[in-house]
């Protein structure tokens, strides 16, 4: 990688080379690393091996090398759906996360008054720090059979019986959405934020419609926060557990399911640690591109 | 921008925004309408006003003892996080360190990778390890994910920090014990302080961490409210809600006296 670079970019200037000694300060990132190595690193680490032997070589010294969880995993369908439904409720609620996101995100990004700002900023921050089991509770409330939505469309003799809005796939996408909008909208609005109001005036003056100025100016140099804000609520929804559980009930089935119920029921610990890495695996390839994403388009900041 | 009598398009995207808003508010409001409601199970439209609800709730043991369990381990991610991520988020910005940037990454990463395997692999280790389920296992686990909060406020009050006053400390004779504790540590203090708070709510609602962590009987209150909920739906769960609602949002009150929401946009 460094020889590359040095070819292809000659004229790097010579203080990147000759970086400065590392200062003593370095030392307080010590409490940081030896958590991170000894209670992050090191258990997923562990979880990737105990993925791979056949048990627990603490308890039972005759453990062997072996693929068969993995061999498990590709065998049986019920497995391949649970993890085509994680992926598929995860697409879902990222695209309308996104929907409701970006005239939310928007309108935050505009707003010239700044008590208007904050009150939306607290609108959207509120929810996030309201725990999951909570905005679940109040989804299953508002969805369930006899719940505000049914109850009301019943009482004005809209509906007979009640609408499946629960127990399904659909009630726990609504959910998801609701959990993970704030963050789509908090990664929108720092881009949107950043983009020249003038940009889009000037597509006006020369006589685009405000939409068409939107569409052609605004939307596009958004993508890196559409792409980013996407790529974070996927991560995000693919990994959840609370709200497929209660609000699918059981007509819906996740990789998140699925591995604590390895866990808690079956305590097949190896198993769980392959659907572990096979879930891992995917989050990784979303979180490197996030990464990618914000550090390309926005310099230092994608990291922070 | 303009200001011409109607405006259809302008008044599409109020509509609109608007209905985002309740879409993201109304269901917090109808829970705490629940919360009130006196008939024994969740139904609508709601019929009276009572409190048995939160009698319920704080008169109910598993509730109480979980409830403290939260706060003890809150209090304690909140310590631990701030000092761990205070002093991180020092080093990667002053500590010249090569690969500062991947360094923090790395640190970020417990905020997009599944919380949930973060709780399956800390549960196998402990389990190698043979220590069970303690409480300190509990504390780690939510520290983890707590530091990054800390790290993200605090990385961002050091963004917009002017070393020159620094230097002009030590110009004037101050040591470099003097110019930490009495320029440095004053100025990101909000970005801990901050990202402190913040870590006390994401331990106080963790639930994917905790669900691998705690043992039977010792589990915290998001736990114990989601076990309630698979069997029943009445209000002292949305008392407890409420209970924990309000807690955020005092936090969010707080948040915006001691640093300004601001800092929370980028994320």
């Amino acid at each position: 990688m460094a020889s590359v670079a040095d070819t292809l970019s000659p004229a790097l200037p010579p203080q990147r080379r000759l970086r400065p000694a590392i200062s003593p300060v370095a030392w307080l990132a010590g409490p940081a690393l030896l958590l991170f190595v000894v209670f992050f690193v090191l258990p997923f680490g562990v979880m990737a091996l105990l993925s791979l032997l056949s048990g627990n070589p603490v308890q039972n010294p005759n453990v062997y090398p072996t693929t068969r969880h993995y061999a498990r995993f590709l065998g049986d369908e019920l497995y391949y759906d649970a993890l085509w439904a994680t992926l598929r409720i995860g697409l879902i609620t990222t695209f309308f996360s996104l929907l409701i996101g970006y005239p939310l995100a928007h309108w935050m990004a505009r707003m010239k008054s700044r008590l208007g700002h904050a009150l939306l900023l607290m609108a959207v921050i509120a929810p996030m720090l309201t725990g999951i089991v909570v905005r679940t509770f109040a989804w299953m409330t508002i969805l369930q059979d006899k719940g505000v939505i049914n109850t009301t469309l019943a009482a004005l003799g809209l509906i007979d019986g009640p609408l499946p809005l629960m127990y399904n796939e659909f009630g726990t996408i609504v959910a998801l959405v609701h959990i993970y909008v704030p963050f789509m909208v908090l990664t929108l609005t720092g881009v949107i934020g950043r983009i020249d109001e003038r940009l889009e005036q000037a597509a006006r003056n020369l006589g685009a419609s405000r939409l068409r100025a939107f569409a052609e100016v605004t939307l596009p140099l958004s993508l890196p926060g559409i792409l980013a804000g996407s790529l974070l609520v996927f991560a995000l929804a693919i990994s959840a557990y609370v709200t497929p559980f209660l609000m699918g009930g059981t007509n819906v089935l996740t990789l998140p399911m699925l591995i604590y119920q390895q866990v808690s029921a079956s305590f097949n610990l190896g198993f769980a640690g392959a659907l572990g890495v096979i879930l891992l695996a995917v989050s990784l390839v979303v979180v490197i591109a996030y990464n990618h994403v914000l550090a390309r388009f926005s310099g230092q900041e994608g990291l922070t | 921008m303009s200001t011409r009598g109607f405006d259809a398009g302008r008044a599409a995207y109020y509509t609109l925004n608007g209905a985002i808003l309740v879409f993201l508010l109304a269901p917090i409001a109808i829970v705490a309408v629940f919360a009130v409601n006196p008939t024994p199970y969740i139904s609508f439209p709601p019929v009276g006003v009572t409190l048995r609800w939160f009698d319920k709730f704080f008169a109910t043991e598993d509730f109480m003892v979980s409830l403290w369990l939260s706060l003890r381990v809150a209090v304690v991610v909140l310590l631990l996080s701030m000092m761990i991520g205070g002093a991180c988020a020092l080093a990667l910005v002053r500590g010249r360190l090569p690969g500062a940037r991947i360094l923090t990454a790395f640190f970020m990463s417990p905020l997009m990778l599944p919380a949930i395997l973060t709780g399956l692999a800390l549960f196998q280790v402990f389990q190698l390890a043979e220590v069970g389920r303690p409480v300190w296992g509990l504390i780690v686990g939510h520290t983890l994910v707590a530091v990054p909060y800390v790290l993200r406020t605090t990385l961002a009050v050091l963004a917009n920090f002017d070393m020159r006053i620094e230097e002009a400390a030590a110009s004037l004779g101050a040591s470099q014990t003097r110019v930490f504790f009495e320029i440095t540590l004053p100025l990101i203090r909000p970005g801990i302080i901050a990202g402190g708070i913040f870590a006390f709510i994401v331990s106080f609602d963790q639930f994917p961490i905790s669900l691998f962590l705690v043992p039977p009987k010792g589990e915290t209150l998001p736990v114990v409210l989601f076990n309630y909920m698979k069997f029943d739906l009445d209000g002292a769960i949305a008392a407890a809600s409420m209970v924990s609602i309000l807690l955020a949002l005092s936090v969010v009150l707080l948040l915006e006296r001691v640093i300004g929401l601001k800092a929370y946009v980028k994320l």
